[in-house]
């Protein structure tokens, strides 16, 4: 071995070390200093890879540790209601769906944020999600309106319109603005077999009822006249909500599959993904999959605008996020553990990464960043639009009860075994009986013709 | 009749249960169309193991085989199948031998000996009737329970939660074969000299050794597929195998392939372990009959 | 060698003794000691909470006696007809089947001189394959626009047949995956039962003339009974509570035509999280079940009688 060669060995190792060594050393993107190591129970998902790699990142830069409990996400809700329910929580962080936030607000089994560090606080990029991470106990409402903070959104998945752009561009038609749009475009589009114009569910329960609020929100419909104010007078069968309803029961009828009573949101993205729709009301989570070739036929073609407006300009778009709290039955220490790993998530680097990960960032600035140029961010405008309009759609205790309620009458109504003014009557006297039950404030609007 | 004896050989009462004849020929026909209408869709799971998400959507024949679902089971960061299957095994294993044993026991000893009928009457019918109850509402206490004596992660904890669950259905389907031997052989066995526990351990034991397949069988199945319990009673290091598939029904889909592929592999060490536990209840217990 | 083996009969001989006289017990303790340990409190918290009504405040469980709200729940329920209803159709259907299916099968794979062995590892398949499994495959298998069974119609020229989403057609489809997943259970113990036959009666049945057809309903049925009340018995348990595969299939729909008790109690203890009226919920479907087997008992004494 000549002195050449050791000093080109050496030249390498030298010029590896520069390299190697930002990464190595990288600085943490906030600086949270040393932790104990936290558990944070997760729902298997297809963002769960996303957020896995962004927690290894934690790792790296902090040197903290993280376990993640991947759960599937039938059996999440229930571990964590064990785990704050008894003894001390296995958990650190828990992942609470926005329909179950307002269980555990109300049961007491959290710890507001600013009670573990007053110094804490979302990031204001970070988008609100309709303030589901808020509790006014008084008003028992989800509102920063003399509300405390209690939990952040790690996730913010709404619905867009996804729709074959290439498909609308042969056709020279412009993406659908307004729901009567959408009809028109449809019809226009559907040749069954071969092409289904739209598809949403239409699955009893929750399928059907979450497709459907975004268009009852658009036409200005609600379930109660005004919640927050604590006026559970019951107006879903008013005039404007059997506007949604008959329109939503026409556009199934018309242009999804014959089986659109049984339609799930795994049958409507199958239907996009084989390249049998036009157009359909899909969960941003699951726009990456179009464009990956193991799962879709239709990779680049699909296109996203947000949920369109009713016939008075209204827009409506659900919102369905996760929350993520500390659970009240943990040592201090753990608790701050949690609120510093918070911190370094919420970050605008954090959700960057997040974002090239394959995940859906939370801050609005991510979202105006030079990643809106990538083609498979195509989504972001969509996505930051929606913003502006999408809103919590079952803000209060009995919120899964209606959903049920109204998932099943939905479904009837939908299938043909009532009218659409009789569903709604039906189930307005459903929910006004359950808030009665419940000692709200309540009444109910003159019945719709059946 | 005698043609009948000496064509085909009497393996076991089947036989002589059918008759034979053209009739046989029917019934093999049948046999094939069962065997067929099982392994149907078992074969659709096989194929669907190995396609892409994209050809099991569209119900694509023929489709371009892949092995990303079997490395994502096997080898993917999120899963931790192989861990998974080791603590099925090892759960399913111990509370079946652990069922089998305090449950032929127990079912033994009501069909055997007298007892009051309220100890007989009423142990059965509290047993079938805990197994009328949802397992649902079983799992807050159950939870509870193990977390205060610690036990709670635990394969300790499953094993007896499994074996509660497996008991009744091992206590009245042993009873129901013990009712199936005549008496007459036991009294002479008694008669003969021999203690309860050797006749027992020689010679009834060994007259309902395809009891005890099936019990176990069963108690094996059902405790590998157990859902609910493990799901709240784990967590993700000692999770057991329908928790890891569970995970691929996600929110608003599900991850066939990998589910395919998971259903499989899954089924692989079940099958095994029951051929091997067959071969070693009937070893096990023809070594030390009388007959 | 002598003295060795005496002196160990001799040391063993009084424990031996010991258990041999107490055999009656030994056998039968560990059973009840280990079932009641784990499902007393189980069991005593199902009582309580079916008259309560469970709350949670401030991280605690606040417990009230509430018997007759509970009942009125009960009452005012407008799913449970339907869901009463649905399940007995349900059970009715898919046990009945399962059971006859599963004894022609065992009868049948009996009578198979090779490969015995073989053929019950591959008939038992199903039960293998865990629930949630079973529920997502089928669900492809029934699709309307990709599954199997349509894609096979449409190739003989039928039309395709809405098999999850037709109010009518719901139920059956959801039968014939209960039937595939379960025949291996009643399968597997009758198929037992009748290797366990005593070969001598049944020979002696044959040489003293009788038919196949008469050896089966006289003699085979009679010794087999054990096994087909057990198998029964527990079937119809079982199909009471089934619940994975009708959940992924259908959840109950279209419309209330697949709704049954399970799914009922699974949305209202778990997902409304009403805990008192859930567990008096399941109180009903245990009587419910014990009512159906009572009367199962009755018709099938008064049908012998007939």
């Amino acid at each position: 071995m000549n002195v050449n060669t050791v000093f080109h060995r050496a030249l390498v190792l030298l010029a590896a070390a520069l390299l190697a060594g930002p990464a190595l050393g990288q600085k943490a993107f906030v600086d949270v200093g040393k932790q104990p190591p936290i558990t944070i129970v997760t729902p298997s998902a297809p963002w769960y890879p996303a957020f896995e790699k962004t927690v290894d990142l934690y790792e790296q830069q902090t040197g903290n540790k993280v376990k993640l409990d991947v759960t599937p996400f039938v059996g999440i809700l229930e571990k964590m209601r064990n785990a704050v329910r008894s003894g001390q929580s296995p958990y650190d962080l828990l992942m609470i769906n926005s329909p179950n936030t307002v269980e555990f607000y109300e049961g007491g089994f959290l710890t507001p944020l600013k009670q573990i560090d007053p110094s804490f606080d979302v990031p204001k990029e970070v988008f609100s999600y309709g303030d589901s991470g808020y509790w006014n106990a008084q008003k028992r409402w989800r509102t920063a309106n003399g509300g405390q903070l209690m939990a952040y959104t790690p996730l913010g998945n709404v619905q867009l319109l996804h729709y074959r752009g290439d498909v609308f561009k042969q056709a020279g038609i412009a993406p659908p603005k307004t729901w009567q749009d959408v009809l028109a475009a449809c019809t226009k589009l559907s040749d069954p077999p071969k092409m289904y114009g739209f598809v949403a569910r239409g699955e009893r329960g929750n399928g059907i009822r979450y497709d459907w609020h975004s268009v009852l929100m658009a036409e200005g419909g609600d379930v109660a006249r005004n919640a927050e104010a604590g006026d559970f007078t019951v107006i879903i069968n008013s005039p404007q909500a059997k506007n949604a309803l008959d329109l939503y029961i026409e556009l199934m009828k018309k242009c999804a599959p014959p089986n659109y009573g049984s339609l799930g949101q795994g049958d409507v993205i199958q239907l996009l993904s084989t390249g049998k729709a036009a157009m359909a009301d899909v969960v941003v989570a699951a726009t990456a999959s179009f464009d990956d070739p193991a799962k879709s036929t239709v990779v680049g073609k699909v296109d996203t605008v947000p949920l369109p407006a009713g016939r008075n300009g209204g827009h409506g778009a659900a919102i369905g996020n996760w929350n993520t709290a500390v659970p009240k039955n943990l040592p201090d220490a753990q608790k701050k553990a949690a609120l510093a790993f918070s911190r370094w998530f919420l970050s605008y680097e954090a959700q960057r990464a997040f974002a090239e990960n394959g995940g859906i960032p939370n801050r609005s600035d991510v979202y105006t960043s030079d990643l809106a140029k990538q083609p498979r961010f195509r989504w972001f405008p969509a996505y930051l639009e929606t913003q502006k309009f999408a809103a919590q759609d079952l803000g209060y205790a009995e919120g899964s009860q209606i959903d049920q309620i109204l998932g099943l009458h939905l479904n009837q109504a939908l299938i043909g075994e009532m009218s659409s003014g009789k569903a709604l009557n039906t189930a307005a006297r459903e929910i006004e009986e359950l808030f009665r039950k419940n000692g709200r404030k309540t009444g109910m609007l003159p019945p719709l013709p059946e | 009749m005698s043609t009948v004896a000496t064509t085909m050989p009497i393996t076991g009462a089947g036989n002589a249960a059918l008759g034979g004849g053209h009739v046989r020929w029917i019934g093999v026909a049948c046999l094939a169309l069962a065997v067929l209408a099982v392994l149907g869709p078992f074969a659709w799971i096989l194929t669907a193991s190995f396609k892409y998400q994209i050809a099991i959507y569209s119900g694509e024949w023929p489709f371009t085989p892949t092995l990303s679902n079997y490395a994502d089971v096997l080898l993917g960061r999120r899963s931790d199948f192989t861990a998974n299957v080791v603590n099925s095994l090892v759960v399913a294993s111990v509370s079946t031998a652990l069922v089998l044993v305090v449950g032929t026991l127990a079912a033994y000893s009501l069909h055997r000996f007298r007892w009051p009928t309220w100890v007989s009457a009423g142990f059965l019918a509290w047993t079938l009737i805990f197994h009328m109850i949802p397992v649902m509402t079983l799992i807050g206490p159950w939870y509870v329970a193990f977390r205060e004596l610690g036990l709670y992660d635990t394969r300790t904890a499953l094993v007896l939660t499994h074996v509660t669950i497996n008991l009744p259905m091992t206590v009245w389907l042993m009873r129901a074969f013990f009712r199936e031997i005549p008496p007459e052989i036991e009294e002479a066995a008694l008669v003969d000299g021999c203690r309860p526990l050797q006749a027992f351990r020689r010679v009834t034991l060994p007259l309902v050794i395809p009891g005890l397949i099936a019990a176990g069988i069963l108690a094996f199945i059902f405790s590998w597929n157990e859902f609910p319990v493990a799901l709240s009673l784990t967590s993700r290091e000692l999770a057991t195998v329908p928790v890891a598939i569970a995970r691929f029904a996600q929110q608003y889909e599900i991850q066939h392939g990998q589910m395919a592929a998971a259903s499989i592999i899954s089924t692989i060490p079940a099958v095994l372990l029951m051929a091997l536990g067959q071969r070693f209840i009937v070893r096990g217990l023809t070594l030390g009959a009388v007959k | 060698m002598t003295t060795q083996g005496s002196r160990l009969r001799g040391n063993d001989a009084p424990r031996m003794d010991f258990l041999n006289r107490t055999f009656r017990h030994w056998s039968l303790l560990p059973a009840v000691l280990l079932f009641a340990l784990l499902t007393l409190y189980p069991t005593i918290n199902l009582a309580r909470m079916s008259v309560s009504t469970i709350e949670f405040t401030q991280g605690a469980e606040a417990w009230t006696f509430t018997p007759l709200r509970n009942v009125a729940l009960l009452r005012a329920d407008a799913l449970i007809p339907p869901a009463v209803r649905n399940t007995l159709v349900f059970v009715i259907a898919a046990v009945s089947i399962e059971m006859v299916l599963g004894l022609a099968l065992a009868l049948l794979v009996a009578g198979v001189t090779r490969g015995k062995g073989l053929i019950r590892t591959v008939m038992i398949l199903p039960i293998l394959v865990p629930p949630v499994a079973i529920g997502s495959m089928w669900k492809l298998l029934y699709n309307y626009d990709f599954g199997v069974f349509n894609q096979a119609l449409v190739a003989v020229g039928l039309p395709p047949a809405n098999w999850l989403g037709s109010t009518t057609l719901a139920m059956w489809s959801v039968v014939a995956v209960d039937v595939w997943h379960w025949v291996p259970f009643v399968f597997l113990i009758l198929f037992a039962a009748v290797e366990a036959l005593p070969v001598d009666v049944l020979e002696a049945a044959r040489v003293d003339g009788a038919t196949p057809g008469q050896v089966l309903r006289r003699v085979t049925l009679p010794l087999l009974k054990p096994a087909i009340v057990v198998a029964l018995l527990f079937r119809t348990i079982l199909a009471f509570k089934v619940f994975d595969e009708v959940y992924l299939l259908t959840s109950g729909g279209p419309g209330t035509s697949t709704e049954l008790i399970t799914l009922h109690l699974y949305k209202i203890f778990f997902e409304q999280n009403q805990l008192g009226y859930g567990a008096l919920l399941s109180l009903v479907l245990i009587a419910a079940i014990l009512a159906f087997l009572l009367v199962g008992r009755q018709a099938t004494r008064a049908v012998r009688l007939a």
